[in-house]
């Protein structure tokens, strides 16, 4: 990056299945309120507003960002819309810092939001590719085979995936803004109805209605706000082919470039004892053990025993979603860019009751399409 | 405004447009474009460190369209990557501003979609506030009719006047080999058509059709190996403007004037005057009107600068492709390559791109033969 930026200013929303009390235009504008006031900032202080989120059928509305104008303030400025599959709000966050570290904007607002509510996410999230008769499996249907692939190559015990899910619950009882907190235990996991084959019911993300947004600022803008920023360390997306022989699903390429590239500039060797807090992707629970292999926390083959052993709990080595991350909540669009405001909000030290204690270096990472699309950022409390 | 890097276009290649391709899907329009480009600039992909594109679910039918698009671009190994839900003139747009934080210094761009999936006068109703505006059934050919008499009000157009415009780039489409409509039609013979919605005759209003398009970019230092006469990028802005068609003053472009503005500004130049070609995505001819008193120039009347000389998107109108073609056309004009439409002598241009109903927002490049900062 040409020169430093930060996140100065972070709003979410009240994640939940039905946002009944509000619109699509008033959902995003009380995660803009939220960012702008924790920001110190107005609108008239914004540069560029960049917003993403996942596939418009969601919701029905084609390029939602062209009617959202006037709720995000854009009136006048420059305005992008990112979409990049599930990874889309992280990818969206990037743009905005790539706007700051170009040197052409000082403060940048970030939005990512879905209302999943309006419409149907199973068909939505059905793609019908050519030459192949439409599944309309929805991202369950999709996922599952690359999750039986996992097991079977590292022969990890069926209870990791249930493990994965209640500890997600725990967390998320600790955050104010989850969609999903009711405590539920591994064994509640397991007696719950199989959906695809070994992603049972409770190992599965909710569809959720919920927005994000940050403020982005140079140096020089984040040290005149009130508030201890989180400084940009390192940032990427990659994307990988979706026909290609010799792909792996299971520990993308893109995922592993992806991360080599952000640690190398974020000066990270040893991710596992250098890293105090991750945000991580995983709308469904095995995810979270694939993961912590292909982000280089452990060996190809021991992400599950991490997990078997605890050390990605809350108040363990090192806690992976202490917002309960995707499986609590889950407004597709937005879950990539909350994963990288969490990050933040860990490194600002203002996560709250899911505070990891000391956290200065957080990972925010999300994954979308077929497992192809990667975008992550680390942050640190430091410039 | 401080020193920025130089960046140019450097290759450029499109599917001639149709409008309708029945033998092949989107990404096979798109693979044999995106060779094309890279072998224009002599190189393979592996030259290339960042790819982004453009295009839109609701124009594929689909969700994750983009998604073929990897397949064709040459996205294995993992490619640095990002994707617009918008015209793919932005995505070159965002590719500039990675260029100039310094993230990437070769840019592969694409327009992707296959627009004859669906209705687009059905789908684009889409887009408009679904709460006040959609279920009032507007598309874009009416919002367009309703902006075309309020700016026909203001200011005594004629169906006349609109007929000549239109006319002008049907014959300059005649030397186009990319444009889906390449017969002329005089004055006469397009103010003798049917209402498409009054009063924009279906002589007037774009024909949509499906192309695939590929650009590439490159910074000072690559672009000079990579193309003979690099197009450099001398100032680019875009605005967006409130949707509702009651809150702003259809017949006045205000983030077309303010994107001129700043991206001339940026260029060193005091006026779109002192260009010599003007791409604009004006998709018809009150459009058309509107971007060039946005600009600054006179409404009508055909000296320089050269308006569309390609025939403009009245010529054949991709959507979520067209702008990134008009900033294509002007990479043609300025290198030489517009054969059949080359305007003589061009060596400044601006190439205008636009989004949503009745140009709610707005995209201006402006480019020369010389680069901008030394």
């Amino acid at each position: 990056m040409k020169r430093p930026v930060a996140v100065v200013g972070v709003g979410q929303t009240k994640h939940s299945a039905r946002r009944a009390d509000v619109n699509i235009a008033g959902l995003v504008r009380e995660a803009v309120d939220r960012a702008l006031l924790d920001a110190g900032l107005e609108h008239k202080d914004i540069d560029a507003v960049v917003i993403g989120k996942a596939p418009d059928m969601l919701e029905g509305v084609m390029q939602p960002e062209q009617f959202l104008v006037g709720a995000v303030g854009g009136h006048l400025k420059p305005v992008v819309r990112i979409h990049t599959a599930g990874s889309v709000g992280a990818t969206t966050a990037l743009a905005a810092v790539t706007h700051v570290a170009s040197g052409l904007f000082e403060r940048v607002l970030t939005i990512a939001f879905e209302k999943q509510s309006e419409g149907n996410a199973m068909w939505a999230l059905s793609p019908t590719m050519p030459f192949m008769p439409p599944l309309v499996a929805g991202a369950g249907g999709y996922f599952a085979p690359y999750i039986r692939a996992y097991i079977a190559r590292t022969g990890a015990p069926p209870h990791i995936g249930p493990m994965i899910a209640a500890n997600a619950r725990a967390n998320a009882g600790r955050n104010q803004y989850a969609h999903l907190q009711e405590p539920m235990t591994v064994d509640d996991v397991m007696q719950s109805p199989m959906l695809w084959d070994p992603i049972r019911y409770l190992e599965t993300c909710p569809s959720s209605d919920g927005a994000i947004a940050m403020v982005v600022a140079s140096e020089a803008a984040a040290k005149k706000g009130p508030r201890k920023p989180a400084w940009v360390k390192g940032g990427a997306s990659y994307a990988e082919a979706m026909w290609v022989p010799g792909r792996d699903q299971v520990n993308p390429h893109a995922g592993r470039a992806c991360a080599k590239h952000v640690y190398a500039q974020a000066g990270i060797t040893d991710p596992w004892n250098q890293i105090d807090a991750a945000e991580i992707y995983v709308p469904f629970s095995w995810f979270e053990a694939m993961w912590l292999e292909n982000l280089g926390f452990c060996e190809i083959g021991q992400g599950w025993k991490v997990v078997e052993r605890g050390e990605q709990k809350f108040g363990a080595h090192l806690p992976m979603n202490p917002s309960g991350g995707v499986l609590c909540s889950n407004p597709i669009g937005a879950s990539g860019m909350l994963r990288l405001g969490e990050a933040a909000l860990q490194v600002m030290g203002r996560a709250g009751a899911h505070q990891v204690e000391g956290a200065k270096t957080a990972l925010g990472h999300a994954y979308g399409g077929g497992a192809q699309y990667f975008a992550m950022w680390v942050v640190g409390a430091e410039l | 405004m401080s020193t920025l890097r130089n960046v140019a276009v450097v290759g450029f290649a499109q599917a001639p447009i149709v409008a309708h391709d029945a033998h092949r899907v989107a990404s096979e329009m798109l693979y044999p474009v995106v060779r094309q480009a890279l072998a224009q600039c002599g190189v393979e992909r592996d030259a290339i460190d960042y790819q982004t594109a453009g295009s839109a679910d609701y124009i594929d039918g689909r969700p994750f369209g983009f998604v073929g698009a990897l397949d064709v671009m040459g996205t294995w190994p993992p490619r640095q990557d990002s994707h617009l839900e918008m015209d793919a003139a932005f995505a070159a747009y965002y590719a500039w501003i990675r260029m100039q934080a310094g993230e990437c210094d070769t840019a592969l761009v694409v327009g992707y979609g296959k627009v004859s999936e669906g209705e687009p006068e059905r789908i684009l109703n889409l887009q408009l506030d679904p709460y006040y505006l959609a279920p009032l059934g507007l598309g874009p050919m009416t919002t367009a009719a309703l902006q075309a008499s309020a700016y026909m009000a203001r200011t005594g157009t004629s169906d006349r006047d609109l007929a000549e415009i239109a006319a002008r780039r049907r014959a300059a489409a005649v030397g186009n080999a990319d444009a889906q409509v390449r017969t002329a039609a005089s004055a006469d013979e397009l103010q003798r058509t049917p209402w498409a919605v009054e009063p924009l005759r279906q002589g007037y209003v774009p024909p949509i059709g499906e192309s695939a398009v590929c650009l590439i970019l490159a910074a000072e230092g690559k672009a000079e190996t990579m193309c003979k006469q690099p197009v450099w990028i001398g100032g680019v802005d875009q605005r967006a403007e409130l949707q509702s068609l009651g809150a702003r003053d259809l017949t006045r472009s205000a983030s077309t004037k303010l994107a001129t503005e700043k991206a001339l500004a940026m260029a060193g130049l005091a006026s779109a005057n002192e260009v010599d070609v003007i791409e604009t995505l004006a998709a018809n001819p009150v459009e058309e009107m509107i971007v060039r008193e946005a600009m600054g120039l006179p409404a009508r009347g055909e000296t320089r600068p050269a308006i569309n000389p390609s025939g403009g998107p009245l010529a054949g109108h991709p959507l979520m492709m067209t702008g990134l073609i008009r900033l294509g056309e002007a990479f043609r004009q300025l290198s030489g390559a517009a054969d059949g439409h080359a305007v003589p002598n061009a060596r400044r241009a601006i190439a205008h791109s636009a989004q949503g109903h009745c140009l709610q927002q707005n995209l201006v490049f402006v480019l020369g033969r010389e680069r901008r900062w030394s």
